[in-house]
């Protein structure tokens, strides 16, 4: 109860001052982002957009976690928790992906124009769409479970090079690639001190309701499959 | 006040970033409950 109420207000507060507060130039007072060369007045967007791709990594790796954990103890409660939890990093790759183009509208001129980054994160989506394509077209329950568990462990492989890799050795569009002379690395260089520190909340706000929805996701999940096994025996 | 907001629509999209997550705090609320609820049922059941 007091965790929930205090992820809901980190959150409000996260937003009041994300989207609140102003970017100038110099910035003087505390409460002044600083204007980053290339971003301008969309650099906002650095508060919501980053937390969804560093959840999509986070949920992922936790996907990939519980399915080696299911294949070596064969627990089916492993397996609902990785499952729930590339579903949950599916969600949130398609929320990076949305606001990404609807960001890239505005700074780049269209929505879509097939950027290393952009490149990279449809092969992600395919990549994990597949997994759900898998465990849909399998009745048995171990047998699904192992399949997609080895399918998540193996499909991880590819995550940190098309996230961390790939978007920044070749030349492209988004903050942080190869050619960027404007942006550059973000977090360390153009951030001053109190947008480091409401990046940070914000990650660690995004994490906590993460957290949560896992949390809720697979027991649901569990539930649904003992209804349906006390079920198939009556 | 609506003077004030007509002038710097940042403001009207923050209240509404608010109103949604009120609403989405508010179904992950119930939704926690009904699911406790349910747990606690079947397990009774057995």
């Amino acid at each position: 109860m007091v965790k929930k109420i205090f992820l809901y207000v980190l959150l409000a507060v996260v937003s009041i001052v994300g989207i609140g507060f102003p970017i100038v130039k110099n910035p003087v007072n505390w409460y002044e982002y600083p204007l980053i060369p290339g971003l301008e007045e969309n650099a906002k967007i650095i508060f919501f957009h980053v937390p969804t791709s560093w959840l999509t990594v986070i949920a992922f790796f936790m996907s990939t976690y519980f399915s080696i954990k299911y294949l070596r103890k064969k627990n089916i409660i492993d397996d609902a928790k990785a499952y729930t939890s590339a579903q949950l990093g599916m969600i949130f790759c398609i929320l990076a992906t949305v606001t990404g183009a609807v960001w890239a509208k505005f700074a780049w001129g269209s929505f879509w124009s097939w950027d290393p980054r952009q490149t990279s994160i449809f092969a992600i989506l395919l990549i994990y769409g597949a997994l759900f394509a898998l465990r849909s077209a399998i009745e048995d329950e171990q047998k699904r479970a192992t399949l997609s568990a080895v399918y998540s462990s193996i499909a991880f492989v590819t995550v940190p090079f098309f996230i961390f890799i790939m978007p920044r050795i070749m030349k492209g569009l988004h903050p942080g690639s190869a050619d960027d002379s404007t942006a550059g690395p973000l977090v360390n260089f153009k951030m001053n001190g109190n947008m480091q520190v409401v990046f940070y909340l914000s990650l660690l706000g995004f994490t906590l309701l993460y957290a949560w929805m896992w949390d809720i996701g697979y027991r649901s999940y569990l539930l649904k499959e003992k209804i349906e096994k006390s079920e198939k025996k009556d | 006040m609506n003077e004030f907001l007509s002038q710097n629509a940042l403001y009207i999209v923050l209240i509404i970033v608010l109103i949604v997550w009120t609403g989405i705090f508010g179904f992950m609320w119930s939704l926690e409950k009904r699911l406790t609820k349910l747990e606690r049922e079947q397990k009774n059941e057995k």
